[in-house]
């Protein structure tokens, strides 16, 4: 047996110095440290402060009332069903009760498909093939450097908070699948290095959810979208070759971004009621 | 006289309760939580997420070990002389590996679940609709009992 380590610190800076000097493999990757607390004490004091009524009505927001609880839940602090039982505490079916089950659904893929998570599902259904998507992640886009003032805002929340908002999550993987045409899996596995709730289900699923090779379509937004959900200028600074790069319609982006996707798979007007859903579902 | 059954509770990052089920099975048996090397140099995570890991390690009463998980696990119920290992489930293709291993080793691995979020047939959906349609039905029978 290998030798046990330490558990006695004096406070959250001796703890920190201790595991800086035994993983400094992690240290490399980055520095970082969070504020958000591990333990369970830590878990209950967020879980008395969801709010499922604000929940449904503010969560596509990036200052909505989320509940903060997924690297809990990732983790195993807290279990589904506890979350569960608060969140259903005026109805047994809320939008807070279903991202639970999102979570819960990708559990089960994983627990069928295993390392296959790391596979595409499907094929992308963007009109181009997997070897049309570049392996790594380019370089600005790890440093937070594309220039688009709130991508890189979103990359830098990433890694040094080891959090994003479900939207903002959306919003990168879209950009660094459908803008800079990227491998869903180097997004998804530096998202992994950073995310607290990070989980292979959930996480991997999702990007292959946004990525259309585990869903019917691609995932992707314009400038109004960001704007309006973020409340941030998306591209003060802007610009690549005079104009901000999420800028248009949907239809307008769809064509620029997917010129070979066949027209039986052009997004087509919806009725709202079947308007796609907002979600990363951590 | 019978001799007691000698178990151990494995601790793995998927479950960081304290009030697991398995600790509940045994909460006086001793529990280890392995730090698994090949993972971490596979995966790179950064610092961030080893410390939120280790502070929910320090509020359960576990020792902390790193290397090979089933080698170490082992060699931590050898220690105790101990057969029994006591856990909770994993999804993982990592989790399966090293309990398959210990099981080859001859320890008896006890899983122990915790409340499901929903009880449902364990069919395959592809997709989220699909599943959502039972589970929900089933969400809102269960919550009216």
């Amino acid at each position: 047996m290998s030798q046990p380590m330490r558990r006695d610190f004096e406070n959250r800076d001796d703890l920190i110095t201790y595991l800086q000097e035994q993983f400094p493999a992690s240290v490399a990757v980055s520095p970082h440290i969070t504020d958000t607390k591990g333990g369970r004490q830590a878990a209950e004091q967020r879980l008395a402060e969801i709010d499922p009524e604000k929940y449904e009505t503010s969560r596509n927001y990036l200052n909505g009332k989320v509940t903060l609880l997924s690297p809990y839940i990732r983790h195993g602090i807290l279990s589904l069903a506890e979350v569960r039982d608060k969140a259903q505490r005026h109805s047994p079916v809320n939008k807070l009760v279903q991202e639970l089950g999102w979570r819960d659904f990708f559990q089960r893929i994983y627990a069928e498909i295993k390392t296959a998570v790391w596979q595409d599902q499907e094929p992308y259904k963007t009109g181009f093939a997997t070897d049309d998507y570049q392996d790594t992640l380019p370089e600005d886009i790890k440093q937070g450097q594309t220039g688009h003032s709130s991508i890189d805002s979103f990359i830098h929340e990433l890694k040094t908070t080891g959090y994003l908002h479900n939207h903002a999550r959306m919003w990168l993987a879209g950009y660094v699948v459908h803008w800079r045409r990227v491998k869903w899996q180097a997004g998804a596995h530096w998202f992994l290095q950073h995310l607290l709730d990070g989980d292979p289900a959930s996480n991997n699923l999702s990007w292959q959810w946004v990525a259309s090779t585990f869903s019917h379509k691609p995932y992707f937004f314009n400038r109004d979208n960001i704007e309006r959900f973020s409340g941030q200028t998306c591209c003060d600074d802007a610009s690549i070759n005079g104009r901000c790069e999420f800028e248009g319609s949907y239809a307008q982006l769809e064509k620029q971004l997917f010129p070979h996707k066949p027209p039986q798979q052009q997004n087509q007007p919806r009725p709202k009621k079947r308007k796609r859903r907002k979600r990363w579902h951590q | 006289m019978a001799s007691i059954e000698k178990q151990i509770i494995w601790i793995h990052g998927d479950n960081l309760n304290p009030n697991s089920p398995a600790i509940q099975a045994a909460p006086s048996a001793p529990a280890v939580f392995v730090w698994d090397d090949a993972y971490l140099e596979k995966a790179d995570i950064s610092f961030k997420r080893i410390l939120f890991i280790y502070e929910s390690l320090l509020e359960l009463p576990v020792t902390i070990l790193r290397g090979q998980v089933d080698h170490e696990v082992a060699n931590f119920a050898k220690a105790h002389n101990a057969q029994s290992i006591l856990t909770t489930p994993s999804p993982s293709a990592g989790f399966t590996r090293y309990s398959q291993r210990l099981r080859e080793q001859g320890f008896d691995i006890q899983i122990f679940e915790e409340d499901p979020f929903v009880i449902i047939p364990n069919t395959y959906h592809k997709r989220f609709s699909r599943y959502w349609k039972v589970a929900q039905k089933a969400l809102v029978k269960d919550s009216a009992s």
